[in-house]
């Protein structure tokens, strides 16, 4: 029908392909890599360890799949969930499309955090092994301080807000650049490697450390997909439908804030996808974020750990920046879907 | 004991006072329509009653509570707001549309219960609005949309809606179906109906009163038929007006020097 929303068999059939495309992106994780390692037998030492068969797995092969891919690859289905999930809920809460994830500063928060840390500030008194912990105090406390710069974000307007944001990053990226700068050659390099965001140092500790934030925050974000359908016709009239608009900004940005802290602080700024998957989401499945938000998790899971799979392989040994691959797959992607939809409308 | 009852309000933006001690008093089951010249305070009035404005001093209740001191849920269950410029989301069908006027009773981590789906079916037939259930809100004709808002704060079911130029941008049919449709929901449900017009004429056929507001208090406030013809209302807007008796029915038209006689 002309000008009816996405019918529930679309819904069906995008949700089945992203449940696909995640299927695919464990396997890549699991399977791809210098040394390739077949599914069947990964099967199979699965089916071992559970007491049924024998093992085919060579114990180096058990330690590169169990140790090395496997807390990478649930690490990035961690990751780009939240990322995904929160830019979807920003842009809920903002009604803003161009909104992602750092729109409150976590970002630059974060970075100079981790730039503190790496770039051993005092000599001493932070050392490398704090960049998750001071990364995410950054995060936090960057979202902290746009939330009162933004005239307590609860009852300023969201523009005060996205403004307080905007304030904030700029102040917080300059001491970053400025202690950045003060590094050496060595630390300089790692601070922008961090920047740039990758998903090398995963281990099965950094994914129990994120595993209760973005179980938490992403659930919480999901939850608030039907209050932000009733955002969606503006702050007033949403009020006198009887939304307590400034508690359900608070608790969403909060848990936003709160989940994309925690991921950027163990894989870094990994950007675009916060911003794109969302938008690719909402272009298959249409303006509901009863729709976007759950579809948001499950997509944006499996592509950073396919963008991650790419970003290991096709310069291997070393590694491209993940930030840099999920672009390079998005932004076309992005683009084929957009004018494909607009074949279809027009 | 009136739906609403408003005392002493007075509103300020900045410097600027938008409502200079306003008082009103609205029978249960009736329409009042606030009619004057732009700037007089009718939006500021109409938000205020909604409980979108909060007031400097003075007290807005309906049916004798104080809608300022509850929380959104509670005064979304007791006045219904129907905006000026209402936000039309896209790719939101009628349904979902209609259905937000339900948050209040399902609140926002349930789904609408069967009863809230009942109450969206009912309404969207009442304004004959069922067989555009599924088409996207943002695709309506103008007439259509603003039977669509309507419909979602008579989905509230409140005693009170409260409505800002309702039809605005409606041609003259849809501005008449959508009075008469309103007129029918004050007749058969006792609904209490407060509304801003600019049509004096549309404004007269429909309220049983009206209140003309300008410079943020009330200057007049009577019957229809007295009000349209007090000489205080032409001097308000700054024109002459002559009232014409049309079958019983006032039609207010502003008498200009012809363009075409100099």
């Amino acid at each position: 029908m002309i000008g009816a929303p996405p019918s529930r068999r679309r819904v069906a059939v995008v949700t089945g392909a992203g449940l696909v495309a995640l299927v695919a992106a464990v396997a890549c994780g699991l399977g791809v890599g210098p040394t390739p390692i077949g599914l069947g037998r990964i099967a199979t030492s699965i089916l071992a360890d559970l007491g049924l068969g024998h093992r085919t797995l060579s114990p180096l092969d058990a330690t590169i799949v169990w140790q090395l891919r496997a807390p990478r690859m649930v690490l990035g289905l961690l990751v780009g969930a939240m990322l995904a999930v929160a830019g979807g809920t920003y842009q809920g809460v903002f009604r803003n499309p161009l909104a992602d994830p750092y729109l409150l500063g976590v970002a630059a928060g974060a970075g100079l955090g981790a730039t503190i840390a790496i770039v051993d500030v005092g000599g001493g008194l932070a050392t490398p092994t704090w960049t998750p912990a001071l990364a995410f105090v950054g995060a936090l406390g960057a979202v902290a301080l746009t939330w009162v710069v933004g005239g307590r974000g609860a009852h300023a307007g969201p523009s005060t807000l996205i403004l307080g944001g905007v304030a904030v990053a700029a102040l917080l990226t300059s001491a970053q650049t400025f202690l950045q700068q003060q590094g050496s050659p060595t630390s300089i390099a790692r601070v922008y490697i961090w920047l740039l965001g990758s998903l090398a140092t995963a281990s099965w500790s950094s994914v129990l450390l994120v595993l209760p934030y973005v179980a938490v925050c992403a659930s919480v974000c999901v939850a608030a997909g039907r209050a932000l359908d009733v955002l969606s016709v503006g702050e007033d009239e949403s009020r006198s439908l009887g939304l307590p608009v400034s508690r359900v900004r608070l608790v969403v940005v909060a848990a936003s804030s709160l989940g994309t802290a925690a991921v950027v602080s163990v894989a870094g700024l990994i950007g675009f996808v916060g911003i794109i998957v969302p938008h690719l989401v909402r272009l298959l499945v249409g303006t509901s974020y009863r729709r976007i938000l759950p579809l948001s998790v499950l997509v944006g899971a499996a592509f950073l750990v396919l963008c991650d799979t790419v970003a290991r392989t096709v310069l291997a040994p070393s590694e491209l920046p993940l930030g840099v691959v999920t672009a390079v797959v998005g932004a076309p992607a992005f683009v084929v879907v957009l004018s494909l939809r607009r074949r279809t409308v027009t | 004991m009136s739906a609403i009852e408003v005392a002493g309000l007075t509103v300020r933006a900045g410097e600027a006072t938008l409502l200079a001690g306003v008082d009103l008093a609205i029978e249960a089951g009736t329409w009042c329509t606030i009619v004057g010249p732009n700037g007089a305070g009718k939006t500021t009035l109409v938000e205020a009653v909604a409980g979108l404005r909060r007031p400097a001093s003075g007290t807005v209740s309906i049916g004798g509570r104080e809608i300022h001191a509850m929380g959104e849920r509670a005064r979304a269950g007791c006045v219904a707001l129907v905006p000026q410029h209402p936000v039309v989301p896209p790719g939101m069908s009628v349904t979902a549309y209609v259905e937000l006027g339900r948050t209040a009773y399902h609140g926002v981590l349930r789904a609408p219960s069967a009863r809230d789906r009942d109450v969206v079916a009912d309404v969207l037939e009442r304004l004959d609005l069922a067989r555009l259930a599924g088409r996207d809100v943002a695709t309506l004709s103008g007439g259509e949309r603003q039977r669509a808002v309507l419909a979602r704060a008579l989905a509230q079911a409140t005693p009170v809606v409260v409505l800002d130029e309702p039809t605005t941008g409606l041609d003259l049919r849809h501005q008449v179906t959508l009075l008469a449709l309103l007129r029918r929901e004050v007749a058969e449900c006792g609904l209490t109906v407060l509304a801003t017009l600019h049509d004096l004429s549309l404004a007269g056929q429909f309220a049983d009163r009206l209140v003309l507001l300008d410079r943020g208090d009330i200057v007049l406030d009577g019957a229809p038929r007295e009000v349209v013809r007090h000489e205080e209302l032409a001097r308000r807007y700054g024109l002459t007006l002559r009232v014409v008796d049309v079958d019983g029915t006032d039609v207010v038209v502003p008498v200009v020097p012809s363009v075409t006689a100099r």
